[in-house]
């Protein structure tokens, strides 16, 4: 493979998930003091394309939408052993849903030029959406397979990869170039090496705004997104505390109702 | 007002209909009740007529079946263009998938190919006065909730877990199948299915599982122990407890769940005959759902609880477990 | 004065900290029950630096200075200050190896010890003192082409996970009769001898290692004959007590943290106890000598970097955190009430740990001797 893309996205740090606020007059997040993470399954899918590179030497670029801040994470991912970083980054970007968020990505993507493979991690845990890995793709006019949980590097260029489904696994065969988003289960991320910490250094890390890209305002941010928010409601922190009634079989079947609802049977 | 053309993705997979699609044809059906509008089912695969006959039970107006060699096993790309020729031609208001596996592949991929916009994981859906779709959307672990609307693209579209809507099942109900034509030059290009297999889930280690069962000094007994461990099991979840199961030898120490043991956060937790003390508390309260089964009304358990269910744990449990295995069949019979 | 770690800095912290979180925190019951280093831990630590981290990209490390050194010793420690102490007395081997070994040495040494195939120990203690170091009894003599070195050192972290010994030994009289020697465990004569069973640092191994009539090739000595002293000097005012301090360092965060957290989660009187006075108060001391002694570290490690004279700031360092720790880890059990002195609980641990801290790479005494002379240095009067 000559070059693989891994789209990284900045989250904000799962461990101080307790410390966010939600501005009750912006309805956004008030994400000052909580430290950003790479998103842990973009870390899977930046293993995967690691994985490549020790074997075959593959240039392994990152790319990420985000605001300027969010440069730490991609030398992050840079120290992981990225060869180089692009961060698409315009205020004239923010507000966009998965598919203008798409339509930026793509857009930056082409602008790279040729590639072989993207991985992405099958979905965020801010957005949680699970939507840009295939929007993507479409954009790009690729194949992509999503719920990644094995992928091996077959003869020539062909890629073995399963994918997780309910109760069982697929086994495909494909070739690039082609779109990847990965589970947990795919592999073990590495963690940083020193010396790859310091290589990262003089790795260069680039920031395209929309000069680069060129995209018409109405296919970005806001404007550019068929979705809207119409409303956003906290819901209350405490634990509902709803008692159940009737005779024990009763409570058992609205149990297993409840449990059903969660999407775990 | 417009009068929405209501569609439901249905999900099959070797003939086998998805209880996702049913669920949704419910929720379909109230909200075209509620609009005048009509419900459609869209059912490609190789020999799917069969089961138009239930898909019409449960709620559809009209079911678009495309049939057709290639469709059959799921093929990410000529599933996409068989449904957007669909949509291009018929026009829906609304479009509703599964959060499935497939569902999360392929409604992506359709709403980017029809430029037309998609959320995911609704927990309800609803008609405003306009006609538009308001969708519902968790965030944030379920701290908040987000209203989205598509006000201009169509066709409005939203994947929905299973298990969050109602299926409706009623034995007389006319509808119509019509049976679209599929492309002589189908875009059949795209990853090659070798195999698809079932597995059961493995086991995972008590700090991974997304279900957990955990059971206190209430159990009483090795014996009590095992409907725990048979719940969990059913559930593809773990088996944790508080410390006086592990001293009566009951459970392990690495399954001791608290201050001094293991912090979890699965999805569902259920504390069997455990009162809750404050260091077991810490061990789970980060829980996203906390059921608790307890005989004394008042355990302070009860003050963390999402779902309290006072009761012996004996007359619940098994019943419960009998439930689970029930939906759990039901999930793949047609 | 810029205080700012730079982003190198972090990265490298971030990198420790997860793999120690990941690879060390599932080893730490079984380190305090057998007390043994994990053998295993060399490899995941070798490969991601941190057991070259000071040796010469030249031999197969990574050329970091101290500073990068304070701070993966320290988030090591935060999770396994045993662990700790491993690395930063290996690291003392290395230190000793780059300021006096011949290229030749170097060249044999440094790389197996950077790549984690081995570990180092700097063997100093004897059963007549560790602070008296020109009272030891261990003799060196040059029979022909070999060393013969006779004697026992006692309290040697990594005695039996080390393949090569720094020893120091007395091959003449007085000031300038030590010499340092690089011994193979696998010379005849050389010998591991007990294991000590230590109550804190559990994990880090600890015993003694034996020298009859033990064979040296010539070639081994490290250093100039009679430069033993500068050898133990250098290394242990250095590497060794800005180590030593870094390992406390760890230990503090983790008390800093332990408290921290259940005193926001433990309800008494209907609130976390975290809104009692008395308890903020605590956590008061506790965050602000965690703060002191980070920069006590931090200053002693950059003026190592910028080849300043430190052995000062370093002997301040050490002596200090090492208290600190210790009364800090007190702190942290007392605000977890009767759950802090249950096995259990972590927090028992931090105190022990701290408490072995004192004594190891030079007692709390000698270092107030050295700040005691650097103290009065300005007011000497002459004559």
């Amino acid at each position: 493979m000559d070059r693989i893309i891994v789209c990284v996205k900045p989250v904000p740090d799962p461990k101080a998930w307790e410390r966010l606020r939600l501005d009750p007059v912006t309805k956004t997040l008030i994400r000052e003091g909580i430290p950003s993470v790479i998103n842990p399954l973009d870390k899977h899918a930046l293993e995967a394309a690691l994985t490549i590179k020790d074997a075959q030497a593959a240039e392994v670029v990152i790319m990420s939408m985000a605001p300027p801040a969010s440069q730490p994470v991609l030398r992050e991912a840079l120290a992981l052993g990225g060869d180089r970083a692009v961060l698409l980054s315009d205020k004239v970007f923010a507000g966009s849903d998965t598919l203008a968020t798409s339509r930026i990505l793509a857009a930056g993507i082409r602008r790279l030029g040729s590639f072989d493979l993207i991985c992405c991690g099958n979905f965020t845990l801010d957005g949680s959406t699970a939507q840009v890995p295939s929007q993507l793709a479409e954009l790009l006019g690729i194949p992509n397979i999503m719920h990644v949980s094995r992928m091996e590097l077959g003869e020539g260029k062909r890629l073995m990869v399963t994918q997780k489904i309910e109760q069982g696994y697929v086994r495909l065969e494909a070739e690039p170039p082609l779109l990847l988003s990965f589970t947990k289960e795919a592999n073990k991320p590495r963690f940083s090496s020193f010396l790859e910490i310091l290589a990262a250094e003089k790795r260069e890390l680039a920031i395209w705004t929309n000069a680069e890209l060129n995209l018409a305002e109405g296919s970005i941010g806001l404007k550019g997104s068929p979705t809207q928010m119409a409303d956003l409601l906290v819901r209350q922190k405490g634990r509902q505390g709803l008692r159940l009634e009737g005779t024990p079989e009763e409570m058992a079947h609205q149990l297993a109702d409840k449990i059903h609802q969660l999407g775990l049977i | 007002m417009e009068k929405p053309q209501i569609w439901v993705f249905m999900e099959q997979r070797r003939g086998v209909l998805h209880e996702v699609g049913l669920e949704l044809l419910g929720k379909a059906r109230e909200l075209a009740e509620a609009s005048g509008g009509r419900v459609a089912a869209v059912l490609l695969g190789a020999n799917v007529a069969v089961l138009t006959d239930r898909v019409i039970a449960s709620g559809a107006d009209l079911v678009l079946v495309a049939e057709h060699p290639a469709l059959e096993p799921y093929r990410l790309l000529p599933y996409t263009a068989v449904l957007a020729q669909a949509c291009r031609e018929y026009q829906p208001s609304i479009l509703l998938f599964g959060a499935t596996a497939m569902g999360m592949e392929l409604a992506p991929r359709l709403a980017a190919r029809l430029h037309t916009g998609l959320s995911a994981h609704c927990i309800d859906l609803q008609l405003d006065g306009e006609g538009h779709l308001l969708q519902m959307v968790p965030g944030w672990g379920g701290g908040v909730v987000a209203t989205i609307k598509c006000p201009v693209h169509r066709p409005q579209m939203a994947t929905v877990m299973p298990g969050v809507m109602k299926k409706q099942e009623t034995s007389q109900r006319y509808g119509e199948v019509i049976h679209l034509t599929i492309p002589e030059d189908l875009d059949v290009s795209g990853p090659r299915v070798l195999e698809v297999y079932r597995e059961e889930p493995q086991a995972k280690p008590l700090e991974k599982a997304e279900v957990v069962v955990a059971g206190g000094v209430g159990i009483g007994g090795k014996e009590g122990w095992q409907l725990l461990e048979e719940l969990a099991g059913l559930l593809g979840g773990a088996v944790g407890a508080t410390r006086p199961p592990v001293d009566e030898g009951w459970a392990l120490e690495e399954q001791m769940i608290g201050a001094s043991g293991k912090t979890v956060r699965p999805r569902l937790y259920i504390g069997v005959g455990i009162s809750g003390m404050s260091h077991h508390l810490v061990g789970m309260d980060g829980s996203e759902m906390v059921v608790a089964v307890n005989s004394d009304p008042k355990a302070p358990i009860f003050e963390v609880a999402d779902i309290a269910v006072v009761g012996d744990y004996r007359e619940i449990i098994p019943p419960l477990a009998a439930e689970v295995r029930k939906r759990l069949k039901g999930g793949d019979a047609p | 004065m810029d205080f700012k770690l730079s982003e190198r800095e972090e990265l490298l912290r971030k990198a420790t900290g997860e793999l120690a979180e990941s690879e060390i925190t599932p080893k730490i019951d079984a380190m305090e029950e057998t007390g043994e280093f994990p053998e295993d831990l060399l490899k995941p630590m070798a490969k991601m630096g941190i057991t070259g981290l000071i040796a010469s990209p030249e031999y197969g490390g990574v050329g970091l200075g101290y500073l990068a050194r304070t701070i993966v010793l320290e988030e090591l420690s935060r999770v396994s200050a045993a662990v700790s102490m491993g690395m930063q007395v290996h690291h003392m081997a290395i230190a000793a190896l780059n300021d006096f070994g011949t290229g030749d040495q170097k060249k044999k040494y440094i790389p197996p010890l950077a790549r984690g195939e081995t570990m180092g120990c700097v063997a100093v203690t004897e059963p007549s003192g560790g602070s008296d170091v020109l009272g030891m009894q261990s003799t060196g003599e040059l029979k022909g082409d070999k060393w013969i070195l006779n004697g026992r050192k006692c309290f040697i972290t990594n005695s039996h996970t080390s393949d090569y010994w720094l020893v120091i030994a007395r091959t003449g009289e007085g000031p300038k009769g030590l010499s340092a020697f690089i011994v193979d465990k696998t010379a005849p004569g050389a010998k591991t001898g007990r294991v000590e069973h230590k109550f804190g640092l559990r994990g880090s191994n600890t015993g003694e290692l034996v020298l009859d009539n033990c064979e040296l090739p010539k070639e081994n000595i490290l250093g100039q004959e009679g430069g033993g002293l500068s050898v133990t000097l250098k290394t242990v005012s250095e590497s060794g007590r800005t180590g030593m301090a870094a390992v406390a360092l760890g230990i503090l965060q983790a008390c800093y943290e332990e408290a921290g957290k259940f005193a926001s989660e433990r309800v008494l009187y209907g609130k976390p106890i975290a809104a009692l006075q008395a308890i903020s108060f605590y956590m008061a001391e506790i965050y602000t000598e965690l703060d002191i002694c980070r920069l006590l570290c931090y200053r002693a490690s950059w003026m190592k970097d910028q080849n300043l004279r430190f052995d000062t700031e370093s002997a301040m360092a050490k002596s200090y955190t090492c208290e600190a720790a210790a009364r800090c880890a007190k702190k942290a059990i007392e605000i977890h009430g009767a759950y802090g002195i249950m096995k259990e609980y972590k927090v028992q641990r931090l105190l022990r740990d701290a408490m072995v801290t004192i004594s190891a790479g030079g007692t709390g005494e000698i270092g107030k001797v050295v700040l005691g002379r650097a103290a009065l240095a300005p007011f000497q009067k002459k004559g």
